[in-house]
């Protein structure tokens, strides 16, 4: 245990910090703001390819892929300054965070250069499908069909929620190719194209606007998908589907981090409330310092999720209480004006507490979680 | 930063489990000389709380804490024998008053210590048996808590934690209700959870507290209040859930679950409640 800085750590820090404040795009070239979770302005797609060629998009990864191997307390740092200065390394986060996470952990060579490659550098932009109308929680009892047909699978069927799909050029869907095996061992991972005819992609409007669209339903009829965009091997999709929650909960607890921040900063006051959102941005980093440990059980990122996307929601709710009637209004602005953060995380207090929901249930809900902790930690019988 | 536990720390957890886990049943002098003999007394803050983490998970019957964390801090140095402090300006509750050889008190003047035997120190009945707490006597006393003291405090509030959810988990997988074990109950493992979240957040901040101590940190003060309001908020769900978990069971003298929550009470009441502390960090 150590709490002075690594210098390795602070050297890299400050190479980081150094290379923001050269290259981060002025609030003038910042402009449109991003509307999904798969909408890049160009003028992002730049800034995220400026991140990728410098080593920095992620940095955890080899040069070819927007990273210089840093080490896991360095991808801390970076994230770090990231949230400190609220802004982004991509606008497109789950693209980045999970779908090209997933293809370095499971693709081949080839589909790595062809797919991780271009969505890290923003070329292209990536949605997650894995939910379905059937399958929420239990994630395992997806129907989306996909039969293989000489060297092209056939899909059928719909998946929903699926967050930027509409904007979205390619989708890693979770489909289910052997239908009489046990429904954890008959699922297969496709990237689909979403210019594939078949592809109908239908965005809705969330609980802050009937426009604000990042939610959609997608439609699969007779899709043909080639055989080679297969991601790790037929019917263990289970697999990556865990390694893609993993990926998933990962980039969440950061993102609770960050947003613990943001509300330490926003909702400063000197009442009772406020030190429980003090004492709970303290022990997640110290937590997620933790977590980096060698030997970690990895059922302990439910803890961090769970801990985290709670303790956002418990603080913008005493926000918005703090702050009476006037939280009723909307829009409203309660956050200074960051040009490079997502316009959702300064609006009303009402709105940020409704947002903090998606935390509560996206990339399995509070309360599957708590199974987890108490039946992959605790041991308690299923 | 580092927030693991080098090879040496984890070696000390080991052997500290283990000598306590062997020495359950013996006397309290027994315990108290091989607390001794091993040296942990001497343990800087971050072993000092590896150690009492494990002393709280034993429900430590020896007066350890109050020398190791309330005397020695404000005497800088061991007493002959064992020792505790009276540093809240009042001489209310203090811990092991009644028995300690040395006694450190804070005063207008300074840190003056005493012997035990001189100073008059009446032990009070409390609902926690096992813990000595007494009134201590004297005239111009002040208050200057020692960041040590709440970090020792918290840490063996979240060691008694742990063990009410041990207790728990063994228990829920082996009492059978309706056919089944009652840990397959949904409801009972969401409760077991909640409680394995707050000692990890407990636990975190009283290690961190200790590690800002061991550093002499600018965040001490700051870090020393998060920990034990932490730890008073981590014992008041583990309390609350661990009791009602063992349903009528809980409710016995014999079950020694009662032991381990009485003493998360404590740490809790003792030195300011989690209320007290969070008032601390809003200034
Ligand atoms: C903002 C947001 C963005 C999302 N983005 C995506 C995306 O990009 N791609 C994607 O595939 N999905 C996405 N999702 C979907 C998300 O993964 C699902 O909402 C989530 O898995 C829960 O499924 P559900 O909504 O069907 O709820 P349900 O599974 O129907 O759950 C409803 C309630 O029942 C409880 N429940 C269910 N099962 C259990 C159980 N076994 N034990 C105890 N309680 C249980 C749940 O905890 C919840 O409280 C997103 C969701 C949100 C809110």
């Amino acid at each position: 245990m150590r709490l002075a800085a690594d210098p390795e750590i602070e050297e890299f820090r400050a190479e980081f910090a150094a290379f923001l404040d050269a290259n981060l795009p002025t609030a003038e070239e910042a402009v449109p703001r991003a509307k999904s979770s798969a909408d890049v302005p160009p003028w992002a797609r730049e800034w995220q390819r400026k991140l990728f060629d410098a080593g920095w998009l992620v940095p955890g990864n080899p040069p070819e892929y927007g990273g210089r191997n840093a080490s896991l307390p360095q991808l801390l740092a970076h994230a770090e300054e990231l949230s400190r200065r609220r802004i982004y390394h991509s606008f497109n986060p789950q693209g980045v965070g999970i779908i090209a996470a997933s293809i370095l952990s499971f693709g081949t060579e080839e589909q790595k250069q062809r797919w991780a490659a271009p969505i890290l550098r923003a070329d292209i932009t990536a949605a997650l499908g894995m939910s379905e109308p059937g399958a929420g929680s239990d994630l395992a009892g997806l129907r989306t069909r996909a039969a293989l047909e000489g060297d092209h699978f056939v899909v059928n069927g719909q998946k929903v929620w699926t967050s930027g799909a509409h904007d979205a050029d390619v989708l890693l869907t979770f489909v289910r190719t052997d239908p009489t095996a046990p429904k954890h061992k008959g699922i297969s991972v496709l990237l689909i194209p979403t210019d594939t005819e078949g592809v109908v992609r239908r965005p809705f409007g969330s609980i802050a606007h009937p426009d604000d669209f990042d939610f959609n339903e997608v439609f699969f009829t007779d899709v043909r998908v080639p055989k080679e965009n297969l991601i790790g091997p037929l019917n263990e999709g289970w697999k990556v589907a865990n390694g893609s929650l993993g990926h998933e909960r990962t980039l969440l607890w950061l993102s609770y981090a960050e947003r613990l921040e943001d509300l330490i900063r926003d909702a400063a006051c000197d009442e009772e409330w406020y030190a429980t959102l003090l004492m709970d941005f303290q022990a997640l980093k110290l937590l997620g310092y933790r977590q980096l440990g060698a030997d970690r059980n990895p059922a302990e990122v439910s803890v961090l999720k769970l801990f985290g996307s709670e303790a956002v929601q418990n603080a913008t709710l005493r926000a918005l209480e703090a702050h009476g009637t006037e939280s009723l209004l909307h829009p409203a602005s309660t956050a200074a004006h960051f040009h490079m953060n997502m316009e959702v995380f300064s609006s009303s207090w009402f709105e940020r507490y409704a947002r903090s929901f998606g935390g509560t249930i996206a990339g399995g809900t509070s309360e599957i979680q708590r199974n987890i902790i108490a039946e992959r930690i605790l041991g308690l019988p299923r | 930063m580092e927030f693991e536990f080098d090879e040496d720390q984890r070696m000390l957890q080991r052997l500290v489990r283990e000598t306590v886990a062997k020495s359950r049943a013996l006397p309290e002098e027994q315990l108290w000389s091989t607390y001794l003999e091993l040296g942990w007394l001497e343990a800087p803050p971050v072993e000092l709380a590896i150690i009492l983490e494990e002393l709280g998970y034993a429900a430590d019957p020896t007066p350890f804490l109050a020398t190791a964390t309330w005397f020695a801090p404000l005497a800088g140095r061991l007493p002959n024998g064992s020792g505790t402090a009276v540093f809240d300006g009042v001489g209310e509750f203090v811990l092991d008053a009644d028995r300690a050889d040395e006694i450190a008190l804070l005063t207008a003047d300074g840190v003056v210590v005493r012997e035990g035997a001189e100073v008059r120190a009446e032990r009070v009945a409390v609902f926690d048996p096992t813990i000595h707490v007494a009134r201590v006597e004297q005239s111009e006393l002040v208050a200057g808590v020692p960041e040590l003291a709440l970090m020792g405090l918290a840490i063996s509030t979240v060691g008694s934690c742990r063990r009410i959810l041990d207790l728990v988990v063994a228990h829920v997988k082996q009492r059978q209700q309706f056919g089944v074990a009652i840990g397959s109950f949904q409801a009972v493992k969401h409760k077991a959870a909640d409680m394995y979240v707050a000692i990890e957040r407990a636990r975190a901040l009283a290690l961190y507290s200790a590690l800002t101590i061991a550093e002499d940190a600018p965040e001490r003060a700051r870090a020393a209040a998060m920990a034990k309001a932490a730890a008073g908020e981590c014992q008041r769900l583990c309390f609350q859930s661990g009791f009602q978990l063992f349903g009528a069971m809980g409710y016995t003298w014999e079950n020694e679950l009662q032991i381990h929550l009485k003493r998360a009470k404590a740490g809790d009441l003792l030195l300011g409640t989690a209320a007290v502390h969070r008032k601390a960090l809003l200034v």
